[in-house]
């Protein structure tokens, strides 16, 4: 992805948070947005 | 569920994700317009994207039986599930308890609250012939079904609920397909999972056959769109074939696959091999890779090793024996699954290396010259170490 671009991701179970996590790392000007359901983000 | 923490205080902090600059919106995504490139939101918010992720998981199933809907009964898959049954458990005080499909989150919770209140009378309903049925083979699986009877948890395998009886609103008891009634207060099930897809199938996305079809590198039909976890059609690694992955850990990987691929990596999915363990506080089990019933299934002739050996050394105090089962395709010489069953919980651990053979496309000859690191404390003397023992036997097998 380029400079700028915006990534939605839908969910942050399993795959939404390290998805969200390291897009936004390896891609730091990309701008990174995780929608989900459930108020509370999963258990540790 | 065993009460020693509260639900908050286990949950990840927003700020994980916000400290690393992710925008967080808590909220419901009612349609993806691939045309548009948006999603829409349930508060009336339309956002914009360049790439989407579909990560939307699934649900636990709730089988068509008739009384599904009563008061008391309770699936597991998050934490308000969790804290749902702890509330019902505290307040109605349900003596009788019974357990719809004999997978690990059924067992884990019925041990758990066996051990919590021995009082509970639990049994485990379960249509196949024996607990943890697609982990293990029958000869393990039995041995799991002797455990759980010796801590007083009854069993019915082979058995169907063909309804669920009620009384008030409330569950009553289950109907099983011999007839038997079993009366109880509380009613658990765990059956699977459903790939949540309404917003995939909306927008137009090829559906494989367990969820959204995808390629090796988790892109879907839609080029700006990728899927993963369990609402993907995941393949099996040993196979090739599509199938029902529902695991957290593989979810995990498949997150961190979608990231480096959108940064322009080109690291291909392997696949999964479904590897799982359960711990049943004094039985632990572990399986990856394929059964030796499920080998055959999918038209392996399988060839089976099981070596039985031990978390220490022999004359170290506390050994505590467990049991390694590998399964060979005969034709290749590959593995492709094993299952362990320990006494201990350290040796299940040891699930990871075979998962790691299995990746590796090793065969009966490679266990054979398989070193492991050794200490008596932690493993059974470096002529015992199961993992070559098993790789000798099947070897033979090959030669005879």
């Amino acid at each position: 992805m380029k400079k700028g671009e915006k990534l939605v991701i839908i969910g942050c179970g399993g795959v939404g948070g390290p998805a969200s996590i390291l897009s936004k790392r390896l891609m730091p000007e990309v701008e990174v947005t995780n929608i989900r359901e459930e108020k509370r983000f999963i258990v540790r | 569920m065993a009460g020693l923490v509260t639900g908050d205080s286990i949950v990840n902090p927003d700020a994980k994700l916000t400290g690393a600059g992710v925008i967080t919106l808590i909220d419901r995504v009612t349609k993806v317009d691939p045309k548009g490139k948006k999603v829409l939101l349930s508060g009336g918010k339309e956002l914009a994207y360049d790439k989407l992720v579909l990560g939307m998981g699934s649900s636990p199933v709730l089988p068509p039986i008739p009384g599904n809907d009563l008061d008391g009964i309770f699936v597991l898959r998050s934490l308000r599930h969790a804290e749902a049954m702890r509330q019902f458990l505290s307040i109605k005080k349900p003596k009788r308890l019974v357990f719809i499909g004999a997978g690990f989150v059924s067992l884990e919770l019925a041990v758990l609250l066996k051990q919590a209140d021995p009082d509970y009378e639990i049994t485990v309903i379960e249509c196949l012939g024996y607990p943890l049925p697609t982990m293990l083979d029958a000869e393990l699986g039995g041995r799991v079904g002797k455990f759980l009877e010796e801590k007083g948890i009854e069993l019915r395998m082979n058995s169907r609920t063909i309804d669920i009886l009620g009384k008030s609103g409330a569950v009553s008891g289950v109907k099983l397909d011999s007839g038997e009634v079993i009366n109880c207060e509380m009613l658990f099930m765990n059956v699977g999972a459903r790939p949540n897809l309404d917003i995939a199938i909306d927008a137009g996305l090829v559906m494989g056959q367990y969820g959204i079809e995808v390629n090796q590198f988790l892109e879907t039909s839609n080029s700006d769109i990728m899927a993963a976890g369990d609402c993907a059609n995941c393949f099996h690694f040993v196979t090739g074939r599509p199938n029902p992955g529902a695991l957290r850990g593989p979810a995990v990987i498949m997150g961190r696959l979608v990231a480096k691929r959108l940064a322009g990596y080109e690291i291909p999915f392997p696949g999964i091999l479904n590897a799982s363990a359960c711990s049943l506080i004094d039985l632990n089990i572990a399986a990856t890779g394929l059964s030796e019933q499920q080998a055959k299934d999918e038209g392996f002739e399988p060839l089976s090793a099981t070596v039985d050996s031990r978390s220490k050394h022999g004359m170290i105090p506390d050994m505590k024996p467990w049991t390694l089962k590998l399964v060979f395709d005969k034709n290749s010489k590959k593995l492709i699954g094993g299952q362990i069953l320990s006494a201990d919980i350290s040796p299940v651990k040891e699930i990871d290396a075979i998962s790691a053979l299995i990746l590796g496309g090793k065969t009966i000859e490679d266990l054979t010259v398989f070193m492991t690191a050794g200490n008596p404390d932690c493993s059974p003397e470096p002529s015992m170490e199961p993992i070559a023992i098993a790789g000798e036997q099947a070897l033979q097998k090959l030669r005879n």
